[in-house]
């Protein structure tokens, strides 16, 4: 337990020096090249909450789409107000609404765009979760009916047009006014904002899964029942680490939403759900770190190789995926844990003596 | 009330060609505990080799089918043996392996055929309506809904009434003492998985002159196949076909109520409220896996 949370930290270390340092230097501090990786990296940020649930609880969550879906309206919707000023946003008036909606009112204020960014998709997650699990749904149906969630929330977005835009999202926006400074997403300042956030979001998602809370959801995710036995409520710990990763998952759907200046319905469809769920195997997604890794790395591939084969890509996307889930199941990370294993292996008895900890010993998989 | 009775008839042809999908889904996932996000695109692959045979070859959809039947089976054969043989031990990675392959067949599919939409004709035979008072009811779609009863009366005597169904059955109650009896159940898993995209590729077939034919058209239809398996309880021939009837007319109801959206937005949430009540479907089978 120390010396993997020590690895992690170490890992997390090389981490934020490459993207803090490292790319922005390799880069040369290109505005568009920081652009595309913020939007890597808020990628990464949906990629690391979904192994929150996935890896460490064992809940595959194939809707985290929906809840990046809601962050990113929020912020969307604040940013749509703050363009149109006094008037009603354009498209309301296309669909023949009068007045501001009641719903939107609160947008007005930022601080209440950033709490609704994080909290109602919480929420969401939190009812769909407690609904789940006090009935002990469990596997593949807890990823079946988080699926039918994502189509129906989809569907209701699409079909509310004179609330959210409908089928065009919402665009047009104005940019964030923060504290008095304008955000320009093409600046450096904006790339180390959302790198930050990322950031603070994995030392949290590292301190979760190291903590005794951690423990249990490992506990869980091996079998639930012999942890029932031991007297921990399953659904109450399940319920919880669904609303985090959900939060999580907003705050990366906010960040997304600036990145890119709009908030579309294609952010909560099923392939881009099923997206995250790929960066997240690839990655790893027992570790958050890895997760996140694996979001940057898979985007980056994309964006590198889909200008050279523009329809052949999601066609490699695919064969990669089935060769990762078929032989690197554990993803990259699990690839990495087994290789220093094996060269801890050769000089195990050393080891052995000195910590006294028995040879081989079986670390959870 | 003519609305309601002729919306009633059109839920119904959908809900058969519904049930045709959740039956080779619910074999697969009954027998192997392989949750087959591929299925849909197993559909998609049914209506090309409709619209290619029609194209290239000038049959109809009807002398199609058992040719359509047997392509797509032979493809789910393959991929059976290829890459889901792989994944028995891991139930939640098939429904990552299943989707990457249709992620591939999809795209396969866009770059060898296109991605704009195709057209199959109905069968001439089949194009009139019988009309019965108000009730107009279009001659194809009385086919369909004949036709998937046909199905699942065969399905039903495959599983019942041959060796091949009595091995499926053994080998579902438990593998492991099948296989002492002599019971290859690799191969039954085989002929199972084969069966079941077979399935999904009539329903592909017959699908193509109501739908339109895109390489996207079974991302939807897996979803609702999906949760018509869940909502019938997995395993139950009768169960499958009592949700997809369900919810083929619920949804065809719902739609004049409300709108088509909303009304699927409806059903949705009632399934998702019906689970919390009953985990195991409508009719759970007592099969111990």
């Amino acid at each position: 337990m120390n010396s993997r949370l020590s690895y992690d930290i170490i890992g997390l270390a090389v981490f934020a020096a490459v993207i803090l340092f490292g790319v922005p230097a390799f880069f040369g501090y290109d505005a568009f090249e920081l652009n595309t990786f913020s939007r890597y990296l808020s990628l990464a940020i949906v990629s690391m909450a979904l192994a929150l649930s996935w890896g460490t609880a064992g809940l595959l969550n194939l809707g985290q789409a929906a809840t990046f879906g809601m962050g990113s309206y929020a912020m969307a919707m604040h940013l749509k107000l703050k363009a149109s000023g006094d008037g009603l946003p354009d498209f309301m008036g296309w669909n023949n609404v009068d007045t501001l909606p009641i719903l939107w009112v609160p947008f007005h204020s930022f601080a209440f765009t950033l709490l609704a960014g994080l909290l109602v998709p919480a929420a969401v997650g939190g009812l769909i979760a407690v609904f789940m699990f006090r009935a002990r749904i469990a596997g593949v149906f807890v990823a079946v009916i988080t699926l039918a969630f994502l189509v129906a929330f989809q569907l209701l977005v699409i079909e509310q047009q004179g609330f959210t835009g409908g089928q065009n999202g919402l665009t047009g926006l104005a940019p964030l006014v923060l504290f008095g400074w304008t955000v320009d997403i093409y600046s450096v300042a904006f790339y180390y904002l959302v790198g930050a956030c990322l950031m603070v979001a994995l030392m949290f998602g590292l301190y979760l899964t190291h903590s005794k809370f951690g423990l249990i959801l490992r506990a869980i995710r091996e079998d639930p029942d012999r942890t029932r036995y031991f007297g921990y409520n399953v659904a109450n710990y399940q319920t919880v680490i669904f609303c985090i990763s959900a939060g999580l998952a907003g705050l990366a759907g906010m960040l997304y939403a600036l990145v890119l200046e709009f908030a579309s319905p294609t952010y909560m469809s099923v392939s881009f759900s099923l997206a995250i769920v790929i960066w997240c195997a690839v990655g790893g997604r027992e570790s958050v770190l890895a997760a996140a890794v694996g979001a940057i790395l898979v985007n980056l591939a994309e964006g590198r190789l889909s200008d050279v084969f523009v329809e052949g890509w999601h066609m490699m996307l695919g064969v990669m995926f089935l060769l990762v889930v078929m032989f690197m199941p554990r993803g990259i990370y699990g690839v990495i844990v087994d290789t220093f294993r094996a060269l801890r292996r050769t000089s195990a008895c050393d080891d052995a003596a000195q910590s006294g900890a028995p040879l081989n010993s079986k670390q959870e998989s | 009330m003519d609305v309601v009775f002729n919306q009633a008839f059109a839920g119904l042809s959908i809900a058969s060609i519904l049930l045709i999908i959740a039956l080779g889904l619910a074999i697969i996932y009954g027998t192997m505990g392989v949750i087959n996000l591929a299925h849909g695109e197993f559909v998609m692959l049914g209506a090309y080799a409709t619209w290619a045979l029609q194209t290239h070859l000038g049959l109809g959809v009807i002398t199609a089918l058992p040719l359509v039947f047997l392509a797509v089976a032979a493809a789910g054969w393959v991929i059976e043996k290829v890459i889901v043989q792989r994944l028995y031990t891991r139930p939640l990675d098939t429904i990552l392996a299943t989707w990457g392959i249709g992620i591939i067949l999809q795209q396969a599919i866009r770059l060898g055929v296109g991605a704009e939409s195709k057209f199959v004709r109905g069968p001439q035979w089949l194009s009139g309506n019988v009309e019965i008072g108000a009730l107009v009811m279009s001659n194809y779609r009385l086919f369909v809904i004949a036709f998937s009863l046909f199905i699942v009366a065969v399905t039903w005597l495959l599983m019942t009434r041959t060796e091949f169904g009595m091995k499926l059955r053994a080998v579902i109650q438990n593998r492991g003492i099948s296989e002492c009896y002599g019971i290859e159940a690799k191969k039954v898993y085989s002929v199972t998985f084969a069966y079941g995209a077979g399935l999904a590729g009539i329903a592909g077939a017959l699908i193509t002159p109501l739908f339109s034919t895109i390489p996207t058209m079974g991302t939807g239809l897996v979803v609702d196949a999906f949760l018509v398996v869940i909502v019938g309880g997995l395993g139950s021939l009768v169960g499958t076909a009592a949700a997809a009837m369900l919810i083929g007319e619920v949804t065809a109801l719902f739609s004049i109520v409300i709108n088509d959206t909303l009304g699927r937005i409806a059903v949705l949430a009632g399934i998702i409220i019906l689970i919390r009540f009953r985990p195991r479907g409508l009719f759970p089978s007592d099969t111990r896996r």
